[in-house]
């Protein structure tokens, strides 16, 4: 039986894997007249951006554990190995520049031309997270969990509880949900000061311990049957960080007011920067606003999602999202899911490219990219069938790319001829195996 | 300001009445790819690829994260 069934002897070989990691015994084959008690839905991703920055390689998976009465036990279980370089936030300049690593304790020198990246990136992420699920009454349903998450510079630590409550028939669910959680940062090196210059190898004068943030989230939402083919959901959510809010990693490049050249620097003789660049930093508060709506429709099999969300937060970043899939089966067996998503943002007030040594520091300052002006697209396309054993598979192809500007009134001298907000763009691969014990 | 919120949650409940179907109408909402969240492990990925490369995050769920995402 398994030699003719290659798919079971991978369901068996995953689902130990599996249960392996999350410290459970996976459960006896079942009978054929047996409801399935578990229900294990992995995935092999693969992340990769172009010009040698970040990649990553993750296992991800999510295992239901199905009891009598609907009650359910949630467990998910993430790794990444991240590797690549990373944008440090100084700007291009003509020649090579020689910066300190973010540990302290080396340098590192760019050629001129090119956006100084940070090529020591390198991390293991793992996460998990464990929920339970159960009726309460006979409309309600109680969701409680808690998440976590450990890699080399971070911890994560998190509890969560929702509450949906149906009416109508079913036909509309109003939900509530809260969501805490405490984070360290344990920078690499230290966390600098903020706005301190990036000191000579081995100087570690301007760097701290570690650092917290809390982040509180809560939506709300309701979801309505419109009628036998159309479904549609609106959640509002508020999302409030407060402590230490900062990239530790990223610098600003302290310009002159005329040429808009990096500031040059002596460096000690074991080595350090020879520019000026000055660590970031952001406000140690940022509360966001955001209206999410989506509607799945079924055209005679064929199913349309769609969903728009609208964040606005007081950093003066406001974003849109559009997000569009379309399952097209192609007999009983199988789909092909093609998918769009645009997003776009507006740049936080302290979002700067370099600072003026002409002027006084600001109190707030970030070269991060993330945090700028910038349109982000997504196109993919999923292929999903069913094995021989019920099981489901799926491969999916998407590319992403993020492009983006610098506000000319920011540019100054020869910065107005450079590329001071490249382009990114990344190749996602993702193959699931869903199946069930 | 709550009676106000009050009032609206009623007016929309009362409104939704209306519409939805029966119970033995629901052969196509119960299907697999007919639910909000269809793939949740697919839906975790994005949210957290988007979390890592964008200012803003969330809205199906929560905010998502948990990284440095450098």
């Amino acid at each position: 039986m398994s030699s003719k069934n290659p798919d079971r002897s991978v369901a068996a070989a995953l689902a130990s894997a599996t249960c392996a990691l999350l410290g459970t015994t996976a459960a006896a084959p079942v009978d054929a007249q047996e409801e399935p008690k578990w229900d294990f839905n992995t995935s092999i991703l693969y992340y990769g951006e172009d010009e040698d920055r970040v990649q990553d390689l993750s296992f991800k998976s999510l295992s239901r554990r199905l009891f009598t009465d609907d009650r359910v036990l949630i467990l998910g279980l993430t790794v990444d190995t991240l590797t690549g370089a990373t944008p440090s936030g100084a700007i291009r300049q003509g020649g090579p520049q020689t910066f300190t690593r973010p540990s302290g304790n080396a340098a590192y020198t760019e050629a001129g031309g090119k956006l100084p990246l940070d090529d020591t990136f390198r991390d293991t992420r793992v996460s998990i997270a464990a929920n339970w699920q159960q009726p309460a009454g006979d409309n309600g349903l109680v969701n409680v969990g808690f998440s976590a998450s450990k890699e080399y510079d971070y911890l994560h630590t998190g509890l969560n509880a929702r509450y949906a409550h149906d009416f109508n028939k079913r036909n509309t669910t109003v939900s509530s949900g809260i969501a805490y959680a405490r984070d360290t940062i344990e920078a690499v090196g230290g966390a600098p000061v903020p706005l301190t210059p990036m000191l000579d190898v081995g100087d570690l004068s301007n760097r701290r311990g570690d650092d917290d943030k809390d982040v509180l989230d809560v939506v709300l939402g309701v979801s309505q049957v419109i009628n036998r083919d159309l479904l549609v959901q609106a959640n509002y959510s508020f999302s409030r960080q407060d402590g230490y809010l900062n990239n530790p990693y990223k610098v600003l490049s302290l310009v002159d007011s005329v040429t808009g050249d990096t500031l040059s620097r002596q460096p000690a003789p074991q080595g350090g920067p020879d520019g000026q660049y000055l660590f970031e930093n952001r406000p140690d508060q940022r509360t966001q606003h955001g209206l999410y709506t989506q509607a799945k429709y079924n055209m005679g099999g064929k199913v349309v999602d769609v969903s728009y969300r609208y964040v606005t937060d007081d950093w003066d970043i406001d974003s849109h999202t559009l997000d569009l899939r379309y399952r097209w089966p192609l007999g009983d067996a199988s789909y092909l899911e093609p998918h769009m998503r645009y997003y776009t943002q507006t740049k936080a007030e302290f979002y700067q490219v370099s600072l003026d040594a002409g002027e006084s520091l600001p109190a707030f300052a970030s070269p991060d990219y993330r945090l700028g002006n910038f349109d982000g697209l997504t196109a993919g396309l999923k292929y999903g069938w069913k094995t021989r054993n019920d099981n489901d598979m799926s491969v999916r192809v998407e590319w992403y790319t993020q492009s983006g500007d610098v506000p000319a009134g920011q540019l100054i001298g020869n910065q107005l001829s450079r590329d001071n907000f490249p382009d990114l763009n990344a190749l996602i691969v993702q193959f699931s195996y869903r199946f069930s014990r | 300001m709550k009676q106000i919120i009050a009032l609206l949650v009623l007016a929309m409940l009362a409104g939704c009445a209306s519409m939805g179907v029966e119970p033995w109408e629901r052969d196509v909402l119960a299907r697999a790819d007919m639910q909000l969240t269809a793939d949740p492990l697919e839906a975790a990925t994005d949210d957290h690829i988007y979390f890592s490369k964008e200012a803003t995050s969330g809205g199906r769920g929560f905010g998502g994260g948990g990284c440095g995402c450098n």
